[in-house]
């Protein structure tokens, strides 16, 4: 530890007589090494160091990067920096494909959070009650999510194919009507969301089963010496201890909802007439067939502060909580 | 290896580890394989050679004869490589390519729709061709139809070097035609009997009558492309002109617009054509001889043909009056280089101007080649059925001149959007030229951003 740490901080004695050092802190040793705790601070930096840069690199410049194009007419062709001011959000507030699109993600951002929620909870209840074999459970109920969204795309798109599909071809055996899976407006998103709640509801799923295995078995021994059933152990023990999971999960999976665009764009590219079409293909559309990257940048900074609202929204409660 | 052995010879059955040990096994195979198989074609780039990367979109069955065209001119030149790299056809693409040469490091050369010309010519994302380089190599404006060669310039230079003209044509199965009574003398479809537009609907009833279902494949859902190749040649074919001025209200011929949805929602009635079919169900219908008339590009030949080594193709049926036939036009172009290097600009040319020449090829994919020697050799003027829809590209209309539309375009997506409803029979025909009208003026109140 000592060798490594002069190896990383210059220089190295310097640090126990530092006179910048305020007395107060520098009483504050830890046992294991005799350094201060802000000695450790500054070795910690050095450790991150390799993430802060990647970060800043990849995810903080870009970022700020893409702000200053929301200010210009940036065109993917390489022309048009000159600053613009508002004049893209003005355009985006006035503009209804924004709206609408933002609207389709909301509406999916429902449509799958609710079972992705709600399903992962049985199939993890129904797998730790006991069910034989758990293992083929856990795998099966997690497999579809190490698919890619490639390959769940193209499989959903033969189910749901309008016409000769193995759904359609299901219900015409049945006798019942054809329905248009992905080509009916007021059947697509529903399609879309079914979808997408088979590919990642393990996740979900692992993650309760963990809280599952985490609740203490003394509870449920107590209570049923107490004499309480299967039911009132379900009500007043599991779900109760699941709730810090349950507020984790649904903020992952709203965040994860929110961010839909490949297997919309994958099924229906948006499709039929635009119902489906979420507001990050709008954003992609504009920037990257239409080219007007600076117009597509303010739009994705509407919808990330819409976001950021939200999370904080969010914070708020949770702080209390704790 | 060791992995079947393992799989075979745990003694208590199968273990979790195993089947998820296996598992990874296979899919790592299967990743390998896609890796491999999605690798460029370099046609020998050794050293000492100059090499030439074209990009094409020809994801299709013709991606292949590209290659082999590519092999053949790089055989022919043997001091130049040329690395041929298909990427997947759509609006993808265009922002590969746009990306590429904003850039400064795009492929020396590339193929990409004429319609799309419009969009990238005046953005600078394109270098003009030299009239007397290509001259030099044997290439003149008078080896291109006049309607082709005009597409290709822009402010009065040459932009594009036009490969192919591809028409949007009706394909159809012999038998079923025959037996619908709409064959001519010799057995294949008579376009007299479908011209016009009730004659068309009534053929296409007798055809249903034939295969039990319906008559004709038209795979529209899901397919923005499809939608609009068939609105805009009908329209053309009914006479409708257009006015599409950046920053004035669009201008489209209405009762002639609607004309064409009243008839497209007649045909897809659920008789003459499925009410709700897309591009695979289409082909896959007629392909297993349950329709017999099919709306494609000749693109597609390849694929029927090997379904049916007896499918006849013709020029699109004269629905309304005027001959029109909806196509476009693959062609080369040169995007702009960072850094220009005139010993690849030349070796450049030379490869166009080969692959021009391997034009034989091309067409045996269905297209029809550009380069009008090629097409008055005897050997093309054998070639069946091309030679029976070839006249399809004298009556071409290509799409709208705009910076917006073309082939992989968002423009092309918006209007097959606000067709849905129309050709659902949810909406009556008109609403599809209002939804049409208002989508394009959404499009010329734009800026251009190239």
């Amino acid at each position: 530890m000592t060798v490594s740490n002069a190896g990383v901080t210059a220089p190295p004695g310097r640090a126990p007589s530092d006179p910048k050092r305020s007395p107060g802190r520098s009483g504050t040793r830890t046992a294991a090494t005799g350094k201060s705790l802000r000695e450790r601070d500054k070795s910690g930096y050095l450790f991150v160091a390799p993430f802060a840069v990647a970060t800043g690199l990849f995810l903080l410049l870009p970022t700020l990067y893409g702000l200053w194009m929301s200010f210009t007419n940036q065109s993917l062709t390489g022309t048009g920096s000159e600053f613009i001011g508002f004049a893209n959000y003005a355009e985006a507030f006035s503009d209804p494909q924004v709206w609408q699109t933002l609207w389709h993600t909301v509406w999916f951002t429902v449509l799958s959070t609710i079972p992705l929620v709600v399903v992962a909870l049985v199939m993890a209840l129904l797998v730790h009650t006991g069910l034989p074999g758990q293992w083929v459970w856990r795998m099966s109920f997690f497999a579809p999510y190490l698919l890619t969204s490639a390959v769940v795309s193209a499989l959903s798109s033969w189910l749901f194919q309008p016409d000769i599909g193995l759904l359609d071809t299901w219900f015409a055996a049945l006798g019942l009507q054809p329905v248009g899976w992905l080509t009916d407006e007021n059947v697509a998103m529903f399609s879309i969301a079914a979808v997408t709640v088979w590919w990642t509801v393990g996740f979900n799923f692992l993650l309760y089963l963990a809280a599952l295995q985490g609740i203490p078995q003394q509870q449920y021994e107590a209570a049923t010496i107490d004499g309480a059933g299967g039911w009132r152990r379900l009500f007043s023990i599991t779900l109760p201890q699941l709730r810090t999971i349950t507020g984790v999960i649904v903020v992952l999976q709203l965040l994860a909802s929110l961010k839909v665009f490949d297997q919309i764009y994958l099924l229906t590219a948006g499709g039929p007439n635009g119902s489906t079409r979420p507001i990050l293909e709008y954003v992609y559309d504009t920037g990257f067939t239409n080219y007007r990257l600076g117009y597509a940048s303010a739009i994705s900074y509407v919808f990330f502060a819409l976001i950021l609202v939200f999370a904080l929204v969010r914070l708020l409660p949770s702080r209390k909580e704790a | 290896m060791s992995r079947a052995r393992s799989l075979l010879g745990s003694s208590g059955g199968l273990s979790r580890r195993d089947v998820l040990r296996a598992a990874l096994v296979g899919a790592g195979g299967i990743a390998l394989g896609g890796a491999l198989a999605g690798c460029a074609t370099p046609s020998a780039a050794g050293a000492g050679k100059t090499s030439v990367m074209v990009w094409d979109l020809f994801s299709g069955g013709d991606g292949a004869l590209m290659q082999e065209m590519a092999g053949a001119v790089a055989a022919a030149n043997p001091d130049i490589g040329v690395e041929t790299t298909t990427l997947a056809w759509g609006p993808p693409y265009y922002t590969k390519l746009a990306m590429a040469s904003s850039g400064g490091r795009p492929p020396e050369a590339a193929v990409m729709h004429m319609s799309r010309l419009a969009g990238y010519a005046p953005g600078g994302l394109l270098e003009p061709f030299d009239l007397d380089a290509l001259a030099e190599l044997g290439i003149t404006e008078a080896d291109f139809a006049p309607a082709v060669w005009e597409k290709a310039q822009f402010e009065g230079q040459l932009y594009a070097l036009p490969l192919d003209t591809h028409p949007y044509i009706a394909f159809h199965n012999p038998d079923i035609v025959q037996q619908a009574g709409l064959a001519g003398a010799d057995g294949k479809l008579d376009l007299s009997a479908v011209a016009g537009a009730d004659k068309f609907l009534e053929a296409g009833r007798a055809m249903a009558e034939v295969t039990g279902e319906t008559g004709v494949s038209w795979g529209y859902q899901r397919d923005p492309a499809g939608c609009w190749r068939m609105f805009w040649g009908l329209y053309s074919q009914n006479g409708g002109g257009y006015e599409l001025t950046p920053g004035r209200p669009a201008q489209l011929d209405e009762t002639a617009a609607t004309e064409v949805f009243e008839f497209l929602q007649e045909m897809v009635d659920g008789k003459v054509a499925a009410k709700n079919q897309d591009g695979n169900a289409a082909s896959g219908r007629f392909m297993s001889n349950r329709t017999g008339l099919m709306f494609a590009g000749e693109w597609d030949l390849p694929m029927f043909r090997d379904a049916n080594p007896d499918v006849g193709a013709t020029p699109f049926p004269a629905v309304f009056d005027t001959p029109a036939n909806y196509a476009d036009s693959h062609a080369f172009v040169l995007p702009k280089q960072g850094t220009p290097n005139p010993a690849k600009r030349e070796a450049t040319y030379r490869v166009l101007a080969g692959l021009l020449k391997e034009g034989l090829t091309w067409a045996s994919a269905g297209h029809i080649p550009a380069y009008q020697p090629i097409v008055k050799e005897p050997a093309y003027q054998e070639l069946t059925p091309q030679r029976d829809y070839a006249p399809a590209a004298e009556i071409a209309v290509f799409d709208p001149d705009a910076w917006f539309t073309g082939g992989g375009s968002d423009f092309q997506t918006r209007m097959a959007d606000a067709m849905t409803d129309t050709l659902a029979g949810k909406a009556p025909a008109r609403t599809a030229v209002t939804r049409m009208l208002s989508e394009m003026d959404r499009f010329l109140s734009q800026p251009n951003p190239a």
